[in-house]
């Protein structure tokens, strides 16, 4: 159920705390900047290298995102107890904050990749903006559901086990980003699709349960 | 009258270590509940316990709750400190109804009405236990759990929550405190919990 006074909550927060747009977003851009001289100095780095690349960095930067601002479960039960709301009211609405918070921020990253590296997927704009939008959302799904329901709120621990999860979630966008056809585009939505409604549900029972 | 908490054998603590074993405990409502105990009693693990806040180990406990409202003011803040104190107020009573003077009546009363477009960060101690009793009364909960309520709060403070749990037991509310040595808050303790008692 949509509640307006968490999310609006959850945007004064980020505004008054605003690490993500005003500290994560310069420091990954002064990497993408970097990035061509790290690689041996070259002047012509192979396209698809870049695409690669630009995974690795939406993967940096949506860690930096997840790990701004961990919560503390005790913190959080006495908070929701406090408002008088379940966990899961609760979850729906923090997720749809944090999306609307990190979305923008995730296609201003991609846009300042193409600027300072002057490359673009082998695909259309539609397909990095849907695969951003999947890749997000799942990410923000799994991050809030390990920061509320279990004790591994230091940034370290979570850091640890968050990685390798969105390794696994990348997965599926880099075909898309290196160009294939567009009934395999679709396919691989539905994919992604299918694969976000069952960490939607798993999670939903999960903290129901 | 109904019973809003009861356990037999209750026990509580955190991993494997236990804090509170084998208490046995009836909180009725409408009724005022004094929880006393020395440092580690468990005192504060068992306000939360009663007001859902509770995060450690129950042992396989058998606990009764009543469907009623509960609201816990901790010794840590719950209030959020990135917002301004009406903001805060917006936020957790934002499942209520509330008559348009009530808020500021009660800024008056608290003596926060001055402050009430500051950041709660910048408050003291004090302030935002009072920040804290304001929601509280706003919202009035058929429970109110108050840990150390003679926390930070000055003679004017302690008065102000005096008049509140007044107020809540004439309105056949619930309210539980935990502290060290009786607080004297209450015109009448219908339940005192002794936690050096073993």
């Amino acid at each position: 159920m949509l509640n307006k006074n968490i999310i609006l909550k959850e945007f004064k927060v980020e505004l008054r705390n605003n690490t993500s747009l005003f500290l994560i977003t310069p420091t990954m851009s002064v990497l993408v900047i970097l990035f061509p001289i790290l690689a041996e100095n070259r002047f012509q780095v192979d396209e698809d290298i870049f695409n690669i690349v630009r995974l690795l960095f939406l993967i940096i930067f949506i860690t930096l995102f997840s790990i701004r601002r961990p919560l503390n479960e005790n913190v959080l039960i006495r908070e929701i107890n406090f408002v008088g709301i379940n966990k899961k009211t609760y979850f729906d609405n923090k997720s749809i904050s944090e999306l609307i918070i990190l979305y923008p921020q995730v296609i201003l990253f991609m846009v300042l990749f193409t600027i300072f590296t002057n490359t673009f997927i082998n695909s259309s704009v539609p397909v990095l903006l849907l695969s951003s939008l999947f890749f997000s959302f799942n990410s923000i799904l799994t991050n809030i559901y390990f920061q509320i329901s279990t004790a591994f709120n230091s940034r370290f621990v979570q850091l640890i086990i968050i990685v390798p999860i969105y390794i696994g979630l990348s997965i599926l966008i880099a075909p898309l980003w290196l160009g294939l056809y567009q009934e395999m585009i679709n396919i691989y939505y539905m994919i992604y699709l299918g694969i976000s409604l069952l960490i939607y549900s798993f999670i939903s029972y999960m903290i129901q349960k | 009258m109904t019973i809003l908490f009861e356990s037999e054998e209750l026990t509580l603590g955190y991993a494997n270590q236990i804090v509170i074993s084998k208490l046995s405990l009836c909180v009725n409502h409408p009724s005022n509940v004094e929880i006393i105990g020395n440092n580690g009693s468990g005192k504060s693990t068992l306000i939360s316990c009663i007001s859902g806040n509770f995060t450690g180990n129950s042992f396989n406990s058998i606990i009764k709750k009543s469907e009623n409202s509960v609201l816990e003011i901790g010794s840590s803040r719950t209030v959020i400190e990135s917002l301004t104190l009406l903001e805060n107020i917006m936020y957790f009573t934002n499942s209520i109804k509330l008559q348009e003077n009530s808020i500021d009546d009660l800024l008056t009363t608290y003596q926060l009405n001055e402050f009430k477009n500051d950041y709660v960060r910048n408050f003291s101690s004090g302030m935002v236990r009072r920040a804290e009793l304001l929601i509280a009364e706003l919202k009035s909960p058929d429970l109110l759990c108050i840990d150390e309520p003679n926390l930070f709060l000055d003679s004017n403070g302690l008065d102000l929550l005096s008049n509140l749990l007044r107020r809540r037991t004439n309105s056949k509310k619930t309210n539980i405190l935990s502290s060290q040595m009786n607080t004297d808050l209450f015109d009448e303790v219908n339940l005192e919990v002794n936690l050096n008692v073993k």
